[in-house]
C-alpha cells in the first residue's frame, strides 16, 4: 500500500517537472514515434520484395510488432535504467538511494520513470487493430484480460533481463556497453523466432527470452496454436526472470562499493 | 543507551593498478594487478545517545567509508555495527527511518522541483504525519531561515541556501541520529555559524546524536566535546577535544614583527640554549619562535630578541587545534588506540 | 597536431580500460548480425537475388554494415550536450585547441579502438559462422578503406551539428535520438537504399546519410564496382566538404551566444 502511494506521489511530481519543459516532451514523443515508424517502414519495404516470411504474411508480422510495442512502452516508461552504472554507481547517487526507507530498485524506478514512453502503447494498439482488422481477427470477451496478463508477463521479462544487466555494475567496476546493445537483441522478439536457427531460438526463448515480449504472446491472438504453450508460459517466464533479477539486485546491493573508490 | 556501537569494524577494497603505457594497457585487458587495501582497519568505538562527536582525519583516512557503513550504504568486510539498536545493512529500510544523513557534496533534494515539493515528497517517503511535520518542521524552517526559499527550485539556490535546505530535509522525520559528512564545505562564515547554532539547538531540544566529519576544525571546536581521529583506517585518538589540546598542544608560539631586517640564523643562535625553534613567514616578515610552556624561557626569548632588533609587534599564541592536529599527523602518531 | 594525436591515444587507452566492453562486444554484435542474417534468409526464401544482390552478398552487406558502424559510430553529440549543459564548454573554449577538432579526435580514437578490437576480430568470428563473400580485389579493399574514413567524417560532422544545437535548445535528448534513428534507416544500415521504393531513393540522393553506411557497404560487397564506386567516394567527399559550412556557421553563432550568456 505504501509503495502504491509512493508511486502516485512520484508520478505527480514527475508531471509537474515534465510539464515545465513541454517542448522537450513533444520532441521526445515525436522521436519515439519516429523510431516506431522506422521499424514499420522496414517491414513494409521488406514485404515489397517478398510475400511471406517463412510462412508469415505481412499483416501478421505487423501485428506482432504492434503487440511488441505495448510491453516495450511500459518497460521503457518504468525501467529506464540503461544508464544505471554511470548515474548511480559512478556518480554515487546510489548512496542517497540507500539512505532512504524504500526498496532501492523501486526508488530508482520511481526516480527514472519516463511516462511519455507510454504513448508507444497507443501506437502499438493502433498498429495491432490495423493489422488485426486486415487479418479479420475477432475479439473474444477474454482477449482483453489475456492481453493484459501477457503484456505484464512481457514487461517483467524485459525488466528482469535489464535489471540483471544493471546488476553487473555491482560486481564489475567497468562501464559496460551491454545495455544499449541488448536493446538491439530485444528487437528480435519482434519476428517469428522460427526464422532463426535452433541456437538463437533457444537463446531467445530461455536465455534472453525476448521472444516472450513479442512473438510468443502475439501468436495466441494470431491463432497460431502450435505456439500456445509458449504464449501461456509468458507470465511465468516474466515472474521467474523478474524474481531472479530482484534477488540478484539485493545481493548486488550488499556488494556495493560506494562512489569514488 | 548507545546510539552507535562498533566492534572490530573492517572494510577492505580491491585497489586496481594499471600498468603504464600502451603495452601495459593491453596486458591489463586480460589480467589486472590489484591488492587488497583495508580502508577501515578493525576499529572500535561507541557513541552515547545525545553526544556530538567529531570524526576527523585526512583525505582517505577512512572517514567516509566508516560513515557509509554506519548508514547502511556499505556492507562491512568484518566486524559488528549496531546503530540505534539495529544492524544497518541487514534491516536497511527500517533502519534508515531512524537516521538523518547530509552529504555536503551530494544533494538529497530533487534538482528541478521547488524545495517544499521535495520536502513534501520526503515527508511521504518517511511516513511523517501532518501533525508531526507541522510542529517539527515549522520550527526547523524558522531556525534555518529558509522560509523564503521554499518555493524556489533547488537548482536556483546558492550553495549556502541549498545546504540549509539539505539539513532541513535530513530532519523531516526528526531522526534521533544525524550523520553529517562535510556539511559546511565551501560555505561562508555566516552560514556556518547559523548551521552550528541550529545543530546545537536540535541536540539540546531532542537529544539528537550527531556524528560529524569535516575538514574545518572550527566546526568541531564549536560543536563537539569529543573527537575521534582516524589515520590510515586506524583510530589514533578518541577522547575529549580539550585533553587532545592539553596532551599535544604543548608549547607556545611567539611571533615578532621587526622594524628592521632580521636574520633567521642570528635569531636561532641567539636563543640556541633556550631550545627555541624559529620559523619565518617570508611574505609578512613575521618571525615565530616555538618554545616550551616554561614562562621563564618565554620571557628570556623575548628579552634577547628585543635586545637584538627593534620590534614593532609581539604576540604570544597557543597553537590552534588545527596546528595540533597537523602536528600529530606529521609526527605520524604512534600512540594508537 | 601533437595534441590531437595525444587525444586519440588517450581515448584509445580509456577504451582499453573498459574491458567488459571488449569481451561482450563481439559476441553481441555477432548475435546482432546473426539475427539479420536469418531475417534476410527468410526474406530471400528461394529467390536467388533481390535488387541485384544475392543472398550471400546481402549477408556480407549486413555484416560489414554493422562492423563498419562500430568504427564510425560515436556518442560525441551526447557528450557535447552534456558538456554544454554542465557549462564545461566554456573551459574547453579557452584551451589552446579547437573544441570541435578535439571532439572529432576523441571520436576517432574510439573508432580506431573499435576497429581493431571489435570490427576486425568480429568480422573474423562472423565469417566463421556465416557464409560471407570477401573480395579478392585489392582495389575494392582500398576504396573501402577510403570510404569508411569518409563515412566516419560524415557521421561525426552530423554528430557535431546535433551537439551544437544544445546551445539553442535547452534539452536536445529527443533530437539526438531522432537523429540516430533516422541515420540507421536512411544510411542503409538496416536496408540497402536500393530496396526502397523509387521515389524515396530519389529523395535520399540529396541527403548525406547514404554516405555513412550504404556506399562503403556496397563497395565492400562488390555491389558497386568501377565507376559506380568512384562516384560513391566522390559523393561522400562532397558531403564532407558541404557539411563544414553549416557546422562553421552554427558554431560561430553558438560561440557568440556563449559569450553573451557567460556559459
Amino acid at each position: 500500500m505504501f509503495y502504491v502511494r509512493m508511486f502516485f506521489q512520484y508520478v505527480a511530481q514527475y508531471m509537474k517537472t515534465r510539464l515545465e519543459y513541454r517542448a522537450d516532451l513533444v520532441v521526445e514523443i515525436f522521436s519515439d514515434l519516429l523510431f516506431q515508424a522506422v521499424n514499420l517502414i522496414f517491414i513494409l519495404v521488406v514485404f515489397a520484395h517478398t510475400d511471406f516470411l517463412n510462412g508469415w504474411n505481412r499483416d501478421e508480422i505487423i501485428f506482432i510488432y504492434g503487440f511488441f510495442l505495448v510491453p516495450y512502452a511500459l518497460f521503457s516508461a518504468f525501467f529506464n535504467i540503461w544508464d544505471f552504472n554511470e548515474r548511480y554507481i559512478v556518480k554515487g547517487e546510489m548512496d542517497r538511494i540507500l539512505t532512504r526507507p524504500i526498496h532501492s530498485l523501486f526508488q530508482i524506478i520511481l526516480e527514472r520513470m519516463e511516462l511519455e514512453s507510454l504513448f508507444g502503447a497507443i501506437t502499438g494498439l493502433a498498429v495491432m487493430f490495423y493489422a488485426g482488422s486486415r487479418l479479420g481477427l475477432e475479439v473474444n470477451w477474454y482477449d482483453p484480460l489475456l492481453f493484459i496478463v501477457l503484456v505484464i508477463g512481457g514487461v517483467l521479462v524485459y525488466a528482469g533481463i535489464f535489471v540483471m544487466i544493471a546488476c553487473i555494475s555491482f560486481w564489475a567496476d567497468a562501464r559496460t556497453s551491454i545495455m544499449p546493445m541488448m536493446y538491439n537483441i530485444g528487437n528480435y522478439g519482434r519476428y517469428p523466432v522460427d526464422i532463426y536457427n535452433k541456437v538463437i531460438r533457444f537463446v531467445l526463448t530461455w536465455v534472453l527470452p525476448f521472444a516472450f515480449v513479442g512473438v510468443y504472446p502475439a501468436a495466441f491472438f494470431l491463432g497460431r496454436d502450435e505456439w500456445y504453450v509458449y504464449s501461456f508460459l509468458t507470465p511465468f517466464m516474466g515472474l521467474a526472470f523478474f524474481g531472479l533479477s530482484v534477488y540478484i539486485w539485493n545481493e548486488g546491493v550488499k556488494r556495493y562499493r560506494g562512489a569514488g573508490n | 543507551m548507545n546510539a552507535i556501537e562498533v566492534n572490530g569494524l573492517r572494510k577492505e577494497f580491491k585497489a586496481y593498478s594499471s600498468r603504464p603505457g600502451l603495452s601495459g594497457a593491453f596486458r591489463d585487458l586480460f589480467t589486472r594487478n590489484y591488492k587488497i587495501v583495508p580502508a577501515v582497519n578493525d576499529i572500535n568505538f561507541t557513541v552515547k545517545q545525545g553526544e556530538m562527536v567529531g570524526y576527523i582525519g585526512e583525505n582517505g583516512a577512512g572517514k567516509s567509508t566508516t560513515i557509509k557503513m554506519l548508514t547502511g550504504i556499505l556492507t562491512p568486510t568484518s566486524g559488528q555495527v549496531m546503530v540505534n539498536g539495529m544492524n544497518p545493512h541487514k534491516e536497511r529500510e527500517r533502519f534508515v527511518q531512524t537516521i538523518g544523513v547530509v552529504f555536503g557534496q551530494r544533494s538529497q533534494l530533487w534538482w528541478d522541483i521547488a524545495v517544499q515539493e521535495s520536502f513534501r515528497l520526503l515527508k511521504k517517503v518517511y511516513k511523517v504525519s501532518d501533525a508531526d511535520y507541522n510542529e517539527h518542521m515549522d520550527h526547523v524552517i524558522k531556525t534555518l531561515d529558509i522560509e523564503p526559499l521554499l518555493d524556489k527550485p533547488v537548482r536556483k539556490l546558492s550553495l549556502g541556501q541549498r545546504m540549509r535546505c539539505e539539513l532541513a530535509a535530513a530532519l523531516i522525520h526528526n531522526p534521533p541520529l544525524l550523520f553529517l559528512d562535510e556539511p559546511t564545505i565551501g560555505l561562508d562564515v555566516l552560514v556556518k555559524l547559523k548551521i552550528r547554532e541550529f545543530l546545537k539547538e536540535i541536540n539540546e531540544k531532542y537529544n539528537t546524536t550527531i556524528l560529524l566529519t569535516t575538514h574545518d576544525l572550527t566546526d568541531i571546536e564549536a560543536l563537539c566535546e569529543r573527537v575521534i581521529m582516524l589515520d590510515e583506517g586506524n583510530i589514533i585518538y578518541d577522547g575529549a577535544l580539550r585533553s587532545l589540546k592539553e596532551k599535544w598542544g604543548e608549547g607556545k608560539e611567539i611571533s615578532f614583527e621587526f622594524l628592521e631586517r632580521a636574520e633567521l640564523a642570528r635569531l636561532q643562535t641567539l636563543t640556541e640554549d633556550l631550545g627555541a625553534k624559529w620559523e619565518m613567514d617570508e611574505k609578512d616578515q613575521i618571525f615565530t619562535a616555538l618554545t616550551g610552556d616554561d614562562d621563564e624561557v618565554i620571557s628570556q626569548v623575548i628579552a634577547r630578541t628585543v635586545a637584538a632588533y627593534k620590534v614593532r609587534d609581539v604576540k604570544i599564541n597557543e597553537p590552534s587545534t588545527e596546528e595540533i592536529i597537523r602536528n600529530i599527523y606529521e609526527k605520524g602518531m604512534m600512540h594508537h588506540g | 597536431m601533437d595534441k590531437y594525436l595525444e587525444m586519440i591515444r588517450i581515448r584509445f587507452l580509456m577504451m582499453l580500460a573498459y574491458r567488459t566492453n571488449y569481451y561482450t562486444g563481439i559476441l553481441i554484435y555477432s548475435i546482432n548480425i546473426g539475427a539479420y542474417y536469418f531475417l534476410w534468409n527468410a526474406i530471400y526464401g528461394g529467390k536467388s537475388e533481390i535488387e541485384g544482390l544475392s543472398a550471400v552478398q546481402m549477408t556480407t552487406y549486413v555484416a560489414v554494415a554493422w562492423m563498419a558502424r562500430a568504427f564510425y559510430f560515436n556518442n560525441i553529440d551526447r557528450e557535447m550536450a552534456m558538456e554544454i549543459k554542465e557549462g564545461k564548454v566554456a573551459v574547453e573554449l579557452i584551451r589552446p585547441y579547437s573544441y570541435l577538432g578535439m571532439k572529432t579526435m576523441q571520436g576517432l580514437g574510439e573508432g580506431i579502438f573499435r576497429l581493431f578490437f571489435f570490427s576486425v576480430p568480429g568480422m573474423v568470428v562472423v565469417a566463421l559462422i556465416f557464409p560471407l563473400e570477401f573480395s579478392a580485389n585489392a582495389a575494392t579493399w582500398g576504396m573501402f578503406a577510403v570510404s569508411i574514413v569518409l563515412s566516419f567524417l560524415i557521421n561525426t560532422q552530423l554528430n557535431l551539428l546535433t551537439g551544437i544545437t544544445t546551445f539553442f535548445l535547452y534539452n536536445n535528448t529527443g533530437l539526438i535520438r531522432a537523429k540516430r534513428v533516422l541515420i540507421d534507416l536512411f544510411s542503409g544500415l538496416l536496408l540497402p537504399i536500393s530496396f526502397f521504393p523509387g521515389w524515396s531513393q530519389e529523395i535520399m540522393q540529396y541527403l548525406p546519410f547514404q554516405g555513412i553506411s550504404y556506399i562503403p557497404s556496397m563497395i565492400f560487397t562488390n555491389g558497386f564496382t568501377g565507376s559506380e564506386a568512384v562516384e560513391g567516394l566522390l559523393l561522400q567527399a562532397a558531403w564532407v566538404l558541404i557539411l563544414v559550412i553549416p557546422i562553421q556557421i552554427l558554431w560561430s553563432i553558438a560561440k557568440k551566444q556563449l559569450i553573451i550568456q557567460g556559459g
